[in-house]
């Protein structure tokens, strides 16, 4: 092979430095970064609020105490009975789809 | 579809992910390049300024005043990224990860040359490398380059112009 010229030279070893035209696992490592900086924004974004709920709610503990503990008295029997036929279903469904395969 | 930048940076601006995604496609090769001839380490740091790049463009694209200027927008961006990790690394090390990750160098190019042309890129001063980089290796406009990197037009000129003839002088040419 001829001996390259030092412009050629360089050329080749700029080119050399080139990453790929595409390249989908760069992309996607970025936008997996971005999609990582939105939810730490989101959460960043919710928290003044939360505190805000917090306080509320331990302002209005007095006020609201007697009446949330009655009610959740009350809602103790139909929670229970709710969640034991979620769990059912959910139990039934996933071995349904076991024994159907 | 949406197809030029213009376009592309509106649509993001609006929030849409694949709009902004496609822009990382576009211009990823340009920004990767740039600063992995500015950079002159190894290629993982260079991997990761780029990824902080557009991190820092999807958050700050509404400052994006003219929006069919986005290339030269991110290796703006690039840059000020770029010369805050070479104020801030040590560079030795960096010249070693950058022998150890290299392969064989191109047909017609010895190593020797790429050793000498590494060395050359690494005496070169922060700016000159960059207009290098830009001029030489990507093919911009001194223009281009001088917006992009906030350089007055003639320093990029005479940065350029000095840059090849040191890097040509390395490679055993003339620095005509």
């Amino acid at each position: 092979m001829a001996d390259l010229t030092p412009d050629q030279k360089l050329a080749a070893l700029f080119a050399e430095q080139a990453p790929p035209a595409r390249d989908p696992v760069f992309c996607a490592a970025v936008m997996q970064r971005v999609a990582r900086r939105r939810a730490w924004a989101r959460v960043g974004a919710a928290a003044p609020w939360a505190g805000v709920a917090g306080l509320t709610a331990w302002a209005l503990q007095p006020v609201l105490g007697p009446s949330v503990a009655t009610l959740a008295e009350s809602l103790v029997l139909p929670a229970a009975i709710m969640g034991g036929t979620a769990v059912l279903v959910l139990s039934s469904l996933m071995a349904a789809r076991r024994l159907a395969r | 579809m949406l197809d030029s930048d213009t376009e592309l940076v509106a649509a993001a601006r609006a929030g849409s992910d694949a709009a902004f995604a496609r822009l990382v496609a576009r211009h990823q090769g340009v920004v990767r390049g740039f600063l992995r001839r500015v950079l002159g380490g190894d290629r993982a740091e260079a991997e990761d300024v780029a990824q902080e790049v557009f991190l820092i463009a999807w958050t700050s694209l509404r400052s994006l005043n003219d929006a069919a200027g986005v290339r030269s927008w991110l290796c703006g961006i690039a840059w000020r990224k770029a010369r805050d990790r070479m104020r801030s690394r040590r560079r030795a090390e960096a010249r070693d990860a950058a022998w150890l990750d290299a392969g064989a160098p191109p047909p017609g190019v010895s190593p020797e040359d790429r050793m000498a042309m590494e060395a050359a890129m690494a005496a070169l001063g922060p700016d000159e490398r960059a207009c290098v980089a830009l001029c030489l290796a990507e093919g911009w406009s001194h223009g281009e380059a001088a917006a992009a990197l906030a350089l007055p037009l003639g320093t990029v000129k005479s940065h350029v112009g000095r840059g090849r003839a040191k890097l040509l002088q390395a490679l055993g040419g003339s620095d005509g």
